[in-house]
C-alpha cells in the first residue's frame, strides 16, 4: 500500500481572502495557502473555485497554470459544480507529479463527472449518495455498485475511482459514525481507494477540540482501510496521526525523524 | 481476453548521482523500474564496477594479484593500473593504514596519497576509510579539501560522524557522499534524512547499505536492498531514493572459503579461484537486489561482473 494521500482543502471559495483572490485573479493569497499545505505535508491540493458559472474556464485555466507553474507541478483536485472549467482546467493540467482528480461525481446529478474523468485520464472522486444523506450502508453500497459499473463501462481503471463514504457531523449524527467506518471497510475489502471531507464529523464543535475529533476520527477510518482525505493538513495534530498511522500500516518505512519527512 | 502487457514502470526513480571529474564522470542510478527490469523500460545505466585499491598494497599471497600488480612500486602506480584494467568503471582506494590500531598512517599522509592516486587515474575516484569513525572523520575532511574538484564519492558517513563529514565533504568540498548503515534499513532512511536536513542535496548522497558474503547472513542484506528499492520506487520515498553502492571484496576476501590456502584444504581446489568466485557470487547477487555500483577487489572479476552487466543490460 502507498501512502495516505492527504488533499489540501485551503484553497477554496468559501475562504473571503481566497474569493477576493479568485474575483480579481490575484495569485498572492493563494500560491501563500499552496505552500504552507505543502510544507504541513499535503499530496494533493483541492482547488474550489465554487460554481464559477460566468468565467470558470478562464479561473480554473488560470489556478491550474498559476499553482503548478509555482509548485513544481504538484498534482490538484479541481472542485467546481462547471464541468467545462474542470475540462479546461485539465488541459493545461501537467500530469508529472500524477493524474488530476475530479471532484467530484455522485450517482444522481453529478454521475456524468466520472464520464469527464474517464474522458480526460483522470481520477474521480465519488460519493456514494444520490439526493441528501444515504439511509444506511446497503443504500451507499448500491451507489457504489452503480458508479463503479459506468466507470468500467466507461474504462476507468477501478483504481482512478474514490469513494466518498460521506463523513458525517457528530453533532447530530452521533449514531451514524461507525456505518461510515464499517462502509469505508467494505470499500477498502473490494481494493477500492476511498476519500472524503473528513473533518466534517467535527463541524461545530470548538475550535481546540476539532483537531483531537479529526485525529480519533482519521485513524480510526486509516484502520478501516481510509487510503485518502480532503484535509487542513496545516492542522499539525492531524498530520502527526496521519504519519503515525502510515507507519504502523507499513505504507511509509519508519525513520526516528519520520514526522519531518 | 487477449493479453495485455503492463509495463510497471514507476513515476518514481532512484536518483542519478555523478561523481568523477569534469568530462569523466560516471552516472549511478536513475532508472523507474526495479532492477534489471530492462523488460519494463529501459535501465538509465548499468550497474557500475569499482575495484578496490588499498594504500598497504595488494595481498601478495594471491597469485594474481602479484602478476597483476607487478612492478608497481607506489599505491599511485597500483591505481593506474587497476584503473586501466578491462570493465573498471571508477577506482576505490581504501585508506586501511590510517586505521589506529594498526599503522595508525597520518591524516596528510593518507591525502598525500589520494592527491597521488587522483592524479595518477583516468577514471572517477571513491574514497574508502580505514573503519575507524574518529579517525574517518580527520580523513575526510582533509582529503575533500585536497581533492577539491575532483568531485569524488567518499564511502561512508555513519550517523556518529556525518554532521562533520557532511559538511566537509559535500558543503564544503563539492564531493558526493556515501551514508553506510550496517543493513538496518530505518538508519538508512534517516541517515538519508539527517543528512537532508543538514542541507546536503540528496542528489549528493548514495547509500552504503552494508555487506556480506554470499553464504554469510546474504539474506539480511538482500532483503534489506528489495525492501528499500520498494520503497524508493512504489512508495515513492524521497529518502531512500538514493544509488546503492556495495563494497563486496572486503567481505567475500574474508570467508573460509577465500581464506584457506590449497594446502590446508587441497579437495577445495585453488585459493585464488575460490576467492575470485565468492567475490562475483556476492556481487552479482546485490546486483539483482539492487546495488547500483560493487566495488571489487580482483580484475578477474571486475571483468567479469562487468561482462555480466553488459549482458544483462
Amino acid at each position: 500500500m502507498g501512502k495516505f494521500v492527504v488533499i489540501g482543502e485551503r484553497i477554496h471559495c468559501i475562504s473571503p481572502a481566497i474569493r477576493e483572490a479568485m474575483n480579481t485573479m490575484n495569485p498572492e493569497p493563494i500560491l501563500k495557502r499552496a505552500k504552507e499545505q505543502l510544507e504541513a505535508g499535503a499530496t494533493y491540493l483541492d482547488v474550489n473555485i465554487g460554481p464559477a458559472e460566468s468565467n470558470g474556464v478562464e479561473l480554473m485555466t488560470w489556478a491550474v497554470q498559476t499553482i503548478q507553474g509555482a509548485f513544481d507541478n504538484v498534482p490538484l483536485a479541481l472542485d467546481t459544480a462547471n464541468m467545462a472549467a474542470i475540462e479546461a482546467g485539465i488541459g493545461v493540467y501537467n500530469r508529472s507529479k500524477g493524474k488530476p482528480i475530479v471532484n467530484s461525481a455522485d450517482a444522481g446529478d453529478r454521475i456524468g463527472y466520472l464520464d469527464l474523468a474517464a474522458n480526460n485520464d483522470a481520477i474521480c472522486i465519488a460519493l456514494c449518495s444520490k439526493a441528501g444523506v444515504p439511509a444506511d450502508n446497503d443504500e451507499r453500497m448500491t451507489y457504489l455498485q452503480e458508479l463503479l459499473e459506468r466507470g468500467l463501462e466507461l474504462g476507468m481503471d477501478p483504481e482512478d475511482i474514490w469513494f466518498d463514504p460521506l463523513f458525517l457531523v457528530i453533532k447530530g449524527m452521533q449514531d451514524k459514525q461507525m456505518d461510515v467506518l464499517n462502509f469505508i471497510r467494505d470499500i477498502s475489502e473490494q481494493g477500492l481507494n476511498s476519500t472524503g471531507g473528513l473533518s466534517n464529523n467535527s463541524n461545530g464543535m470548538p475550535k481546540h477540540i476539532r483537531p483531537i475529533m479529526d485525529s480519533a476520527m482519521v485513524a480510526m477510518a486509516m484502520m478501516a482501510g481510509l487510503t485518502s482525505a480532503i484535509v487542513n493538513p496545516c492542522d499539525l495534530r492531524l498530520m502527526e496521526t496521519v504519519k503515525s498511522c502510515d507507519i504502523i500500516k507499513n505504507n511509509f518505512l519508519y525513520a526516528d525523524s519520520y514526522l519531518e519527512v | 481476453m487477449p493479453f495485455t502487457d503492463k509495463p510497471q514502470v514507476f513515476s518514481a526513480s532512484i536518483n542519478a548521482l555523478s561523481f568523477g571529474p569534469a568530462g569523466k564522470e560516471v552516472t549511478l542510478g536513475g532508472s523507474n523500474v526495479y532492477p534489471l527490469y530492462s523488460f519494463d523500460a529501459p535501465l538509465a545505466n548499468p550497474v557500475r564496477v569499482g575495484i578496490q585499491v588499498s594504500d598497504k598494497g595488494f595481498d601478495a599471497t594471491v597469485p594474481g594479484l602479484a602478476a597483476f600488480y607487478e612492478g608497481c612500486s607506489t599505491v599511485a602506480e597500483m591505481a593506474a593500473r587497476a584503473a586501466a584494467a578491462p570493465g573498471v568503471d571508477f577506482v576505490a582506494l581504501s585508506l586501511n593504514s590510517a586505521d589506529p590500531n594498526e599503522d595508525n598512517a597520518s591524516v596528510d599522509d593518507c591525502a598525500a596519497t589520494a592527491l597521488a592516486v587522483a592524479q595518477a587515474i583516468d577514471k572517477p575516484l571513491a574514497i574508502m576509510g580505514c573503519k575507524n569513525v574518529e579517525k574517518d572523520s580527520e580523513l575526510f575532511v582533509k582529503i575533500a579539501d585536497v581533492l577539491r574538484g575532483q568531485n569524488a564519492l567518499f564511502l561512508s558517513c555513519r550517523e556518529e560522524d556525518y554532521k562533520t563529514i557532511g559538511a566537509s565533504v559535500v558543503l564544503a568540498g563539492g564531493s558526493s557522499l556515501g551514508g553506510e548503515s550496517a543493513v538496518d534499513i530505518n538508519l538508512a532512511k534517516q541517515l538519508n534524512v539527517l543528512l537532508s536536513q543538514l542541507g546536503v542535496p540528496t542528489g549528493k548522497i548514495v547509500m552504503n547499505l552494508g555487506t556480506a558474503a554470499a553464504g554469510y547472513g546474504f539474506e539480511y542484506l538482500a532483503s534489506t536492498i528489495d525492501r528499500v528499492k520498494d520503497a524508493a520506487l512504489k512508495q515513492n520515498d524521497g529518502m531512500l531514493q538514493m544509488p546503492v553502492v556495495t563494497p563486496c571484496g572486503d567481505d567475500a576476501w574474508g570467508v573460509k572459503e577465500a581464506i584457506l590456502e590449497e594446502a590446508d584444504m587441497p579437495e577445495w581446489g585453488s585459493r585464488e579461484e575460490r576467492g575470485i568466485q565468492m567475490e562475483i557470487i556476492t556481487a552479482a547477487a546485490c546486483i539483482a537486489s539492487g546495488s547500483d555500483a560493487v566495488i571489487l577487489r580482483h580484475p578477474e572479476s571486475v571483468k567479469t561482473i562487468s561482462e555480466y552487466v553488459s549482458a544483462l543490460m
